[in-house]
Order: structure tokens, then sequence, then C-alpha cells
């Protein structure tokens, strides 16, 4: 049986994160292919309804990353987005959803060694929760005649 | 159409021979948790006062698979909806009460009449044989009798059981139903003269009776401009409560849900009292506040459905509006503001 | 003359004299509903109507739902959670405060009408209530339930009972309760994340999407709601569980911070799902973190919409 390669939705900030994969990746340093990356303006404007789309879709995991408090291109659009994500981090761990499928992360763009170092430790921590089946939208049941 | 009785020890006995070819769902659970169930023969119960959801959800449930289509190449007919083909059961239901059962005529009308028949409601409808219990003692919220209805009323139904001596009397009222009691070993009676007696008694403990007669002989402009509408509709939360648990309600929304393998239509009970149900694609909504939607739940039920369905109203008294509004927007206190609407 | 007759008889007093004086235009408070322990929602414009107003313990609804969007000036028939979202409101510009009389009503708590059906599951016909008991007849009975036995559950923890901020208050102040301590949460949280998520699915499991704990919902007062947008549609219109899930996770989400408990979600839901789990999770969270209380004060702002510099964030690697 091969290894279970979990999908991971990755928001990132287009201020610094995502310029830490762009470094990361012109540095060739290698990390594991298995999230997808959605640019953002700023992590405030992380809606929670991403994530939980993400999720109802089938994502093994989230994902967000950001500028460092202090850093932000828009002065505070982290702080306000650190206060969502406490209470986000809290609703989804207290329902429930393994806190290892969801991820949270400060990462200048200057940091392309942390980038290297945290998507490896994302995608091992997802791959030990396996794939979620738990916390998603079933798959559409289509029950089709068998003869059209 | 005969009468038939069955006793307290034939009871069990009565119920399997029922469902000798069919599946049974009566009412099972208390209160809140009252709802038509799968039974086992043996398991039948006479007290409950109504299920909590109506019974429309049998014939019409909330969320319906229409068509599917499936995008693998292989399969046939790939990317075209197909039906899925009619997958009701035979069934019977015990237990209807009359209002309800009322109210499922009410939908039928909707739902297969001569310009459309609606294949999803008619499969599972004419596969089904429905049984009521007559109310003996109608719940305090309870107004039949009031909307053209009784608790001993026949629409709608097969056969119209009462609890009699802890058995049941029945009477048959259509050819299909007299053919499955036949099936029984409920034995022949003449309770026509009891029938009548405990129907008097039952329409009594409804108390004084208002028709709201004067709803039948106002003309619809009268009613629609009657200056009470925003009053009435002050209270509302536009929450959909009401329709939800409307025996008569029928509006429905379709909503495709499709992935890289395939998709599905289905249609979902919609509510009249959300802004949503009437907002078009370009921005316009010709019911934009609480008012208008209302004005269209109520004079649909007490003006336009009586208009269309030969005098009969789309409120059957059930009661669950009334009890189950947050707001307490009570359907029989709207009735009488519009029977008391002045003629133009 | 029972306490409530005597709140009764001073909101009527109080609401004439403001609509009189031309302080009010409208009143919003309860008059008797049509059904057993029910106190319905009603609009009081002229002196006439205000006879029709009363005080009971079935006023379960929050009055201040009403207030956004209306252009009158309203006296607001409140309370304590009612009048703690009213301050919400005008915290939150959704209705002018030189508008907003509040009329306050110390609380004793209200009725659970899910634990009289528990108790008394035979129907009701009647309900008539004196200070500290109901006593219910029906087809052939009549019973006496005592009121304490039969609150609801956001109203035996009510650190606010007696609204903060009226303008004027109808009673004398009632003692407030000991505030909610989440025990019986730490207890579920303590759980395994499974059973955790087994438990939170199989409260929604009968969820009919009919959002009247939305539009009961004092805060939920957005134009268009997230469940209703359609470019994108971020919810199936099914009974899909993770739908489902979704809309009360969000619903939660959004009220985070500015919960007054008032229990009106949980009061309008007609399968009696306790909604207000979604939220008791975020208020333990925003207590622990923030010591915040919505609807103390008028300039309040509401937790998401500031920040400090170190908020605690150790889980953000």
């Amino acid at each position: 049986m091969s290894e279970f390669e979990p999908k991971v939705v990755a928001f990132f900030c287009n201020w610094c994160t995502y310029g830490a994969a762009d470094l990361a990746g012109v540095s060739r340093l290698d990390y594991p292919p298995n999230f997808r990356v959605v640019r953002l303006p700023c992590t405030g404007r992380l809606n929670p309804k991403f994530i939980m789309e993400a999720f109802k879709r089938g994502a093994d995991g989230v994902w967000v990353s950001g500028c460092h408090p202090g850093d932000c291109h828009y002065i505070a659009g982290n702080y306000y987005a650190r206060r969502k994500f406490i209470l986000l981090h809290t609703l989804l761990e207290s329902i429930g959803v393994d806190p290892n499928r969801l991820r949270f992360s400060w990462i200048s763009s200057a940091e392309a060694n942390k980038f290297q170092a945290m998507a490896r430790d994302v995608i091992e921590h997802v791959k030990a929760c396996g794939p979620n089946l738990t916390f998603r939208k079933a798959e559409l049941q289509l029950d089709l005649p068998e003869v059209a | 159409m005969p009468e038939y009785l069955v006793k307290e020890n034939a009871l069990a006995d009565f119920f399997r021979e029922l469902t000798q070819d069919r599946r049974l769902l009566t009412p099972q659970g208390q209160g809140e948790n009252c709802r038509l169930e799968e039974t086992d023969p043996s398991k039948v119960s006479l007290e409950y006062t109504n299920t909590h959801k109506s019974p429309k959800e049998c014939f019409f449930p909330q969320t319906e698979k229409l068509l599917a289509f499936s995008k693998e190449a292989d399969k046939p007919h790939p990317n075209e909806y197909r039906d899925l083909g009619d997958k009701a059961v035979a069934t019977v239901i015990f237990g209807l009460r009359p209002c309800d059962a009322r109210g499922l005529c009410v939908a039928d009308k909707v739902f297969q009449n001569d310009r459309f028949t609606d294949p999803y409601w008619k499969g599972k409808y004419e596969k089904t044989l429905k049984i009521g219990l007559a109310c003996l003692n109608p719940s305090p919220q309870c107004f039949c009798a009031a909307m053209g209805g009784s608790p001993f009323g026949e629409a709608g139904l097969d056969v119209l059981a009462y609890p009699r001596d802890k058995g049941l009397g029945l009477k048959t009222l259509t050819e299909a139903g007299e053919a499955l009691i036949k099936t029984t070993k409920a034995e022949p009676g003449d309770l026509k003269s009891e029938i009548a007696d405990l129907e008097k008694k039952a329409i009594e403990a409804q108390g004084p009776i208002d028709h709201f007669v004067a709803i039948n002989e106002r003309k619809i402009m009268e009613l629609y401009k009657a200056p009470h509408w925003p009053t009435t509709a002050e209270p509302c939360l536009g929450c959909g409560v009401c329709t939800f648990f409307c025996p008569t309600c029928h509006c429905f929304d379709i909503q495709d849900e499709a992935n890289e393998r395939g998709g599905i239509r289905m249609r979902n009970w919609d509510t009249c009292m959300s802004a949503l149900f009437t907002q078009h694609g370009s921005g316009h909504n010709p019911r934009p506040s609480k008012t208008e939607r209302i004005r269209q739940r109520f004079m649909h039920k007490l003006k336009y459905i009586p208009i269309k369905q030969d005098g009969v109203r789309g409120c059957t008294g059930c009661g669950r509006c009334v009890v189950m509004c947050p707001a307490n927007i009570d359907i029989r206190s709207v009735a009488a503001l519009m029977a008391q609407t002045q003629a133009s | 003359m029972s306490n409530l007759d005597t709140l009764t008889q001073k909101i009527r007093e109080k609401a004439k004299s403001l609509l009189e004086g031309g302080q009010a235009d409208v009143v919003i408070g309860y008059r008797t509903g049509t059904v057993p322990l029910m106190a319905a929602p009603f609009f009081a414009r002229t002196p006439q109507d205000c006879d029709q107003l009363v005080w009971s313990s079935f006023a379960r609804l929050n009055l201040a739902n009403y207030l956004p969007g209306r252009t009158e000036k309203v006296a607001l028939v409140a309370k304590g959670c009612d009048a703690r979202n009213a301050v919400g409101q005008v915290a939150e510009n959704q209705y002018p405060k030189d508008k907003l009389f509040i009329l306050g009503v110390p609380c004793s708590g209200q009725v659970d009408a899910a634990k009289v059906a528990a108790k008394e599951p035979r129907p009701i016909q009647t309900s008539e209530e004196t200070d500290d008991s109901i006593k219910l007849t029906g087809p052939g009975y009549s019973t006496d339930l005592k009121k304490e036995d039969v609150l609801r559950r956001n109203c035996l923890t009510c650190a606010h009972r007696t609204p903060t901020l009226a303008n004027e208050l109808v009673g004398p102040e009632v003692p407030s309760l000991p505030t909610d301590d989440f025990s019986d949460l730490t207890a579920l949280l303590a759980k395994s994340s499974e059973e955790r998520l087994t438990y939170f699915k199989d409260l929604i499991k009968d969820c009919l999407r009919c959002y009247a704990c939305r539009n009961a919902c004092p805060l939920c007062y957005c134009p268009v709601c997230f469940v209703d947008e359609t470019r994108p549609q971020w919810l199936g219109k099914s009974t899909d569980p993770m739908d489902t899930m979704t809309f009360h996770l969000l619903r939660g989400l959004h009220c985070a911070g500015r919960c007054t408990a008032c229990g009106a979600c949980e009061t309008a839901c007609p399968v009696n799902i306790k909604v207000r789990e979604f939220n008791r999770v975020l208020d333990k969270t925003v207590k622990e973190n923030w010591s915040y209380e919505p609807g103390l004060a008028w300039d309040q702002k509401p937790p998401l919409t500031v920040y400090q510099p170190n908020d605690p964030a150790d889980f953000i690697k």
C-alpha cells in the first residue's frame, strides 16, 4: 500500500509567507508538494468560511501563514487575524477536529528555511492524522441506474 | 363503505396482516420526538397527540434527489442528467391525524393536477395506503373544525380508524382501503351512529368555532389591501418554522451540486418567509419586506388555495405553526383580522 | 398584588407617558400570547395599546432584535440580556443611542417550554403564573410547577438579571446569579476528539436549517447572511450534515464575544437544539483571554474589532 499523501490547503499572505515559499524555491530548498496555495493580501483577509470550505470539500489539513506580529504590510491586519485564529482554533479543536489538521504560523519573506521546516512539519502532522473522513462533506451519491 | 371492528387482543395480528406486502409507518415517540417511523406490527401506539413534523416529508422530503449525471466517459450517457428511477416502496401509514391527511390532499392537488404531474410525489403517493386515527380528544391548540375539517375528517384517507375499547373501530373510505381491510380479520360491525356521536363530541371539545366565513366573501384585493398587514408582520422573525412544519406548504428550490466525478440535481424545501425566496437574478425583489411575505403566506393559505381548490383551505388547523412560531403569530388571529376586513 | 402584576402596571404607566410625552414613537414589549407559556412581542404605538403590555416569565425572545434598521424612537421593554444587546447594537452602530429608551425590567428568569413539556407531557390548555409557580390546566387536570424547576438553562447562570444600563428600571433590582462557569463544557472538552465530534454532530442532527436561531438573534443583522450568499454559494441548501455544521460553527464565530446568552436562539429552535453550545465554547475562550463581557458600556468595542500586541497565541508557530 502506498503511503497516504494528504491534501492541504494553504492560505499565505502575499507579503511574507508567499515570498518565503518563493525564496525557498529559488534557493532549491525542497519541501513536500502536498499543499495547494491560496494567496491572500493579508491574513486579515482570511474569513473563517474559507477554512470551513476547504474542510468541507475534503482537505486533510489547512495551513494559514502570515507576517510576524508587528510586520504587517497594512500595520495591524495580522493582529486582528490573530484574534480570529484564537477563536477559530479553539472552536474547531473543541468540537473534535484534530488540532494537527490546522496550522497557523508566522513566516517572513526572508525565512525560507523556516518555511521549508514548517512545510515538512505541517505535512508530517497531517499525515499522522490520516485522511479526513469525518469533517468533510460526504461524497456525492449519484445513484445512477446501472443500465440506462 | 362499511365499518369494521378490531378487538384489543386482535390488534397485533391486525397490524401484521396489514403489512403482509408493504412496510408500516406509524407515529412513534412522544411530544417533540413523535415522528412517523417504520414500525414493528407489535409496537403500534395509539397514545400520541400528533407527529412533531407533518407527514408531508414521507412524500416530499426536505431534500430529494431528482436527477444525476456522471462524468465518467465509460459509463452510459456521460455528462447527461438522468432520471434516477422510481424507488418508492409499497407502504401503509397508520395513525395519520385527519388534519394532516387533509393537508396531504391539498399538497397532492399541487403535485398532481390536470396541468402537471410530479413523478416524485406521485410514485410515493400512489404506493401508500393511508389509515387515519381520529381524534377523540383534540389538543387545545387544534382548530380543524374552524378550517372546515373535523377530528373525524375523511379527506385523503383510505381508512379512518378510532380507538374503541382498547381496540379499533374502522371505517373504510376507498376501494383500496376496503380491499386492504378485507385482507385482515377485522370483523364487520355497524358503527355509523357511534362515529357520528364521537365526532360531535370531538368537535364540541374545540369550543365555540369561528369559521372565518367572511374571508371567503371578501375579494382578493380587499384582503390584500387590508391595513393590518404591517402590524401583523411586525413581530415576524422571518424564520421558516411555520412553513417547514406546515402539512400543506409545498414550495421547493431546485439546486445542483457537482464535483469532478459528476453531479446531482435535488430539490429542497424552501420558505416564502425568506427574502431569498423571491429574489430575482436582477436583484429586484417583489416581496422586499416581511409585510409582503407574511401577507403572501396567509393569503395563500386562506384565499388563493381555496380559490384554486374549490373552497378547500390551505390551512387544516393542525396547530403546528401556532405552537411553534417563536413570535406567536397565530393564524387564527390573522384569519380573524382578515375576516374583519371591510368590503370596498 | 404579585410582583409580576406590579411590573406589568409600571410598564404600562411608563409606556403611556413615554408615548404621550413624545419620548418614544413605539414601545416594544410583550403582550399575552395566544397559546400557553407564551408572551408575544408587541408594538405599542398609542396609549390605548399600552394596556395590552404585560410582563411574564414567558418573555423569552430578545426584543433588541427589533432595533436595527428602525427609524422611529423606540422604548424597549428589556430584560437584563435584552438591554445588554440593545447597548451592543448602539456600540455597533445599528441603532442611535439618542433614539433609544431602555425600560429595564429586573428579570427573575424565563421559563423553558421544553422543560415544562418534559414535566407535564399532557396537552396544556392554559398557563397562569404567580411569582414563583406556574399553574397549568389541560383536559381533565390541573397542576402546579415551581418556576425555579423549569427556568431556561441560560437564566440559571445569569450575572446581569437587572439591566445594567437602563434609562429607567420598572422594579427593584433582582440579585444576580453566579455567572456561567462552563463546568459542563470543561467535562465535555476533557473527552477524546472523536467523542466531542460525535457529540457536536449529534447535537445538530435534527437541524432543519430554518434559521430561526439566526433570525431570533439580535446579533444577526447582516443584510445578507453568509448562508444566503449565492456568488459564491458557501453553503449547500440540502440537509447535508457538514453544511449544517458549517452553518452552526460560523454562526457561533460571528457572535463570538458579542453573545449575551439571552437564549433567544434556543427558544426559537423548533427542534430544541442546544445551539448555544457553540457560542459557549467561544464565550469561554473570549472570557479567558480578554475577560470581555458584552453590553456593559455604550462605547465598548467587540473583542474581534480590537487587538492587543501581546494577545495570547502560543499555538501560532
